[in-house]
């Protein structure tokens, strides 16, 4: 440590050595001295004898180690000032340079946590999941079995090491102080040890929990405890009233298990089945299993289909004539399939403008090389070793590079922090956790730092190498040896006006998808409607008259509310979809089967909602509570199955409601209204034929409530909230939301979340874009400004000039958007499943967008142009 | 006549100043002058030579320093030769007599 301490008494050290140094002269005068020279004479011949003190003292220096920390010191404040010199270049370089990395580890790390790694199990990459295919109907699949078929699959099959189930039900927590709905699951035996994950707290469900007379138990969720339960550490071990039952909680799940997206995990106990039951008939069990090692999710498809056929004869109903059997992945099947196409063109844009980025860092450098040709001849002349050149020149692409890294690093860690909060729900698993992905944070900045190193390195090599003689002869004509370089350069701009199409293409056509989307009309009036779910509790709500006994009073009381204009009961959330039914219209004969879509509800329903009635009326209130058999139909299903005749009066049978578990026997509706057509299918598909009827008709079906209020309809949720308490206290509301939000978040959301995404990255890209068209332009018209005034002098006009410059922007303009027309149309795979109603090819937005691309190029190109026109000639020529 | 005087060979500096030290604590003056002594002259050392070499020395930790009085009263740099140090003239001088007896047996065989 001894050149450490050095380091620190540098001026001790610098003493010592002028001391050793003297001493040394002082010594050999004294012998003059001796010898019978004078004083003077003696001190002088010693001291020429010594020699140049100062070079000495520099090569003793040069002896010790910490000099080279000095070398390198200075070399980082030259390279320092150098570019506080050129303040412009350096932050348009660690500008580009962070983009580039902090918005492509941002994306890559959601796509890798979202498709790759969605799952926090043991062994997650060999989970399945298992889908029932309808041959016949290509829409149609279930993923979800009887317990039966479960236990039947568990046992036949030969593909699977390991078999769980999970039921879902509404649960009812019944405090002091009111309801609180959460979201249950009933989970087989073995579960918690089949996806391994340690419990945070507690403990998990065990085998003994299982076991037929083993106290109620359950596990809840780490981020229901954290949300809900103010994560209380002492809940574990208390007794809660869950859908009457008194449960214990033994433990808090670790935080990333979310199995079946449930609040709470209870154990499914050989009693269960009575209760697991919808009215008379058995509910549907989601499955998941892990593949035996060397199986392919193929083999196992073509196992499963085998035992499927046994089972297709034992339960007929629950099988369609043909169907296939598909085993896939747990992790994609959790992931929607429209945002993980959405991921890859996030993924393709990004790499676009890291691509961006790097041109124009590459760029800068070239031309800033190009500039110091001259200055790094001088130095070479003045004796600078090639190795001090490129020294200097790495200190420089250091500084540049760690700037731009750490900055990328602070832009992807903010990035994944903000896409991690505005990800819309339910688009990927709840087990996922979006956080930096180190190894692609690696990658970028390797990329990134690479691109610095090699575009700052390469032309210093060359520079070095040069003929001095040449280099200092060039004055900046802009001929002869440059001529390959700015070739580069070009072709570098060209590429990146090409990508940069791409990316604004992209997004000026989720523009037009978006705004398709929101043009589309819905038929209803989505505005002050607020909606919950009301899960009523199975044991005591199963006839239709029980059901009534809850909703009648209800949507009185609702009424009534000040704020509260309408309040009608619903069977589904508009505009989504509603009961599927095969129907039969007498006298009408037809050969494939005839579909509608059924919804039960209360008279009120189109008040709430606004709906238009073109033909006939709504229900009475009379006919709802008397569950009278009539039927309000849609403008689709008159046009479709009554053609152009009158439907009032008609009679319609919807076959579904004999298959309900509170069956209708004979369900004929007499028609009464006509509606005009309202979405039912979204907003993307095409509308089906629909049938209102009165909700009093039956038992089944999951039900809800609408209510159409005055004011803010968030204000009022408290309000329903408890008249649903004071009709029964042991009923809870569930997701109570405006009808908006639901439409956002199911419809608008994520083509949003494109939008916004891939339009903050075209922008980006056409900024990097003209700074590099302006620094290449600006560049090369500095170069040639002696050329250019030599032609004023000789009689250009100065619009000539400009035309010139502009001329030369221009074509790489254009190359670039050529290229780029390719580009975009390559990608065009990739992104027709990301469009409705707008084409992939699409004429007014390629238009718009290469004229928005060559509007902003020839302005960067103008500015250096117009400068050249003021080109003042005899001060050009002078400029030698 | 400084002609005559021979330049070193590469190396050779850093054995003579080894050996020099391994005679007892000495400062750099003193070093220059035994050198020119003992070979009658011959080696006269540059002191462009000397110190740089004396400092290279001490950063391979083959030389030690300590400041002391010389006789004259005056604080100077006395050199001291470290354990490494006598281990490397050692193998230093070695070589050095491989090599001139090698080329001395050249000399006298050869042609």
């Amino acid at each position: 440590m001894r050149w450490l301490r050095r380091l620190w008494h540098k001026s001790l050290t610098e003493r010592r050595l002028d001391s050793e140094l003297q001493f040394h002269v002082e010594q050999q005068a004294a012998e003059y001295i001796a010898a019978g020279f004078p004083h003077e004479e003696a001190r002088r011949r010693a001291s020429i004898e010594f020699g140049g003190v100062e070079r000495f003292k520099e090569e003793c220096r040069e002896a010790r180690w910490e000099n080279h920390l000095e070398i390198l010191a200075r070399d980082f404040r030259i390279a320092f000032r150098g570019l506080a010199k050129d303040r412009h270049f350096a932050f348009i370089a660690i500008f580009a340079l962070a983009l580039g990395i902090g918005a492509s580890t941002a994306i890559f790390s959601v796509v890798d946590n979202a498709v790759f790694e969605p799952l926090p199990y043991k062994d997650s990459r060999h989970l399945v999941t298992i889908r029932l295919h309808d041959q016949d109907q290509a829409d149609r699949w279930r993923g979800a079995f009887l317990f039966a078929e479960f236990q039947d699959l568990m046992k036949q099959n030969h593909v699977f090491d390991g078999m769980v189930a999970n039921l879902e039900d509404d649960i009812v927590y019944t405090a002091g102080d009111g309801n609180l709905q959460l979201g249950g699951n009933y989970v087989t035996s073995g579960t918690f040890e089949f996806f391994g994950v340690a419990p945070f707290l507690g403990r998990s469900l065990e085998a003994a929990d299982y076991q037929s007379g083993a106290p109620p138990v359950f596990v809840l969720r780490h981020a229901t405890w954290v949300g809900k339960f103010n994560s209380d550490p002492s809940l574990i071990g208390k007794t809660f009233t869950l859908n009457g039952v008194s449960r214990t909680l033994v433990g808090i799940a670790a935080p990333r298990f979310a199995w079946g997206g449930a609040d709470l995990w209870m154990p499914r106990g050989p009693d269960e089945p009575r209760v697991l039951r919808e009215g008379d008939f058995p509910r549907h069990w989601g499955v998941v299993a892990h593949l035996r090692p060397g199986v392919t999710a193929h083999q196992a498809s073509a196992d499963l289909a085998v035992i499927a056929q046994r089972l297709s004869a034992v339960y007929p109903k629950e099988y369609p004539k043909h169907f296939t059997m598909e085993v896939l992945s747990f992790g994609s099947a959790v992931l929607s399939p429209r945002f993980r196409n959405s991921l890859y063109v996030f993924l393709a844009a990004v790499g676009l403008l890291l691509l961006i980025g790097c041109g124009n860092v590459a760029n800068l450098l070239l031309a800033r090389a190009t500039a110091r040709e001259k200055e790094f001849a001088v130095r070479a002349a003045l004796g600078a070793s090639r190795f001090r050149v490129v020294r200097q020149l790495l200190a420089e692409s250091f500084l540049l590079a760690i700037s731009g890294a750490m900055l990328g690093i602070f832009l992807a860690w903010a990035g994944v922090k903000t896409l991690a909060a505005v990800i819309p729900e339910f688009t990927i698993a709840s087990e996922t956790v979006i956080a930096m992905n180190g190894a692609v944070l690696l990658f970028a900045l390797v990329v990134g730092v690479g691109t610095v190193f090699l575009f700052g390195l390469v032309p210093a090599l060359q520079a070095s190498r040069c003929d001095l003689h040449d280099s200092l002869r060039d004055t900046g004509k802009g001929v002869g040896r440059t001529v390959g370089r700015a070739g580069l350069r070009n072709a570098v701009i060209v590429l990146e006006v090409a990508l940069s199409l791409a990316l604004l293409f992209t997004a000026g056509l989720f523009m037009r998808s978006f705004v398709a989307l929101q043009e589309v009309s819905l038929g209803l009036r989505m505005d002050h409607v607020l909606t919950a779910r009301i899960p009523l509790p199975s044991g005591h709500y199963k006839t239709a008259a029980q059901l009534t006994s809850f909703f009648r009073p209800l949507l009185a009381r609702l009424k009534s509310v000040p704020g509260i204009a309408f309040a009608a009961e619903t069977s589904t959330l508009p505009p989504y979809g509603g009961i599927r039914s095969e129907v039969e219209v007498p006298g009408k004969a037809h050969t494939e089967k005839w579909n509608t879509l059924f919804q039960l509800c209360s008279e009120d329903y189109f008040s709430v909602l606004r709906i238009q009635f073109l033909d006939g009326r709504s229900f009475t209130e009379a006919e709802v509570n008397d569950a009278r058999k009539v039927a309000v139909i849609n403008q689709t299903f008159r046009r479709r199955y009554f053609g152009d005749e009158n439907p009032i009066g008609r009679r319609i049978q919807l076959k579904e409601l004999k298959e309900f578990s509170d069956p209708l026997n004979e369900p004929w509706f007499e028609v009464i209204g006509v509606v005009a057509d309202v979405r039912n299918q979204g907003l993307q598909e095409p509308l089906w034929p629909e049938v209102w009827i009165p909700y009093t008709v039956t038992g089944s079906f999951m039900r809800g409530i609408l209510v159409r209020t005055t004011n803010e309809p968030k204000s009022m949720i408290k309000a329903v909230g408890k008249e649903i308490w004071a009709t029964d206290p042991s009923v809870a509301m569930a997701q109570p939301e405006t009808l908006e939000y639901f439409l956002n978040l199911f419809t608008f959301a994520q083509p949003r979340f494109g939008l916004w995404l891939v339009t903050i990255f075209a922008v980006i890209g056409l900024v990097l874009v003209s700074i590099g068209v302006y620094s290449v332009i600006a560049y090369t018209t500095s170069r040639r400004t002696h050329e250019i005034g030599l032609r004023i002098a000789l009689g250009a006009a100065r619009a000539d000039v400009l035309k010139m410059v502009l001329r030369k922007g221009l074509q790489l303009l254009l190359a670039g958007i050529i290229i780029g027309l390719g580009v975009s149309f390559a990608l065009s795979r990739v992104l027709v499943s990301q469009l409705w109603g707008v084409s992939p090819y699409d004429r007014l937005t390629f238009v718009s967008v290469s004229g928005l691309l060559l509007l902003v190029g020839l302005i960067a190109c103008w500015i250096p142009a117009r400068r050249a026109t003021r080109v003042n000639p005899s001060s050009a020529l002078r400029y030698e | 006549m400084p002609q005559e005087k021979a330049e070193f060979l590469k190396g050779t500096l850093d054995m003579l100043i080894l050996k020099v030290v391994a005679g007892g604590p000495i400062h750099g003056y003193a070093i220059s002058q035994r050198i020119q002594q003992i070979s009658k002259d011959f080696f006269q050392v540059p002191q462009g030579s000397l110190y740089p070499a004396l400092h290279r020395l001490e950063e391979r930790d083959w030389l030690e320093a300590e400041w002391k009085d010389t006789s004259t009263g005056r604080e100077a740099k006395f050199y001291k030769l470290t354990r490494k140090g006598r281990a490397q003239l050692e193998t230093e001088m070695l070589n050095w007599e491989r090599l001139s007896d090698a080329v001395a047996l050249i000399l006298r065989t050869a042609g």
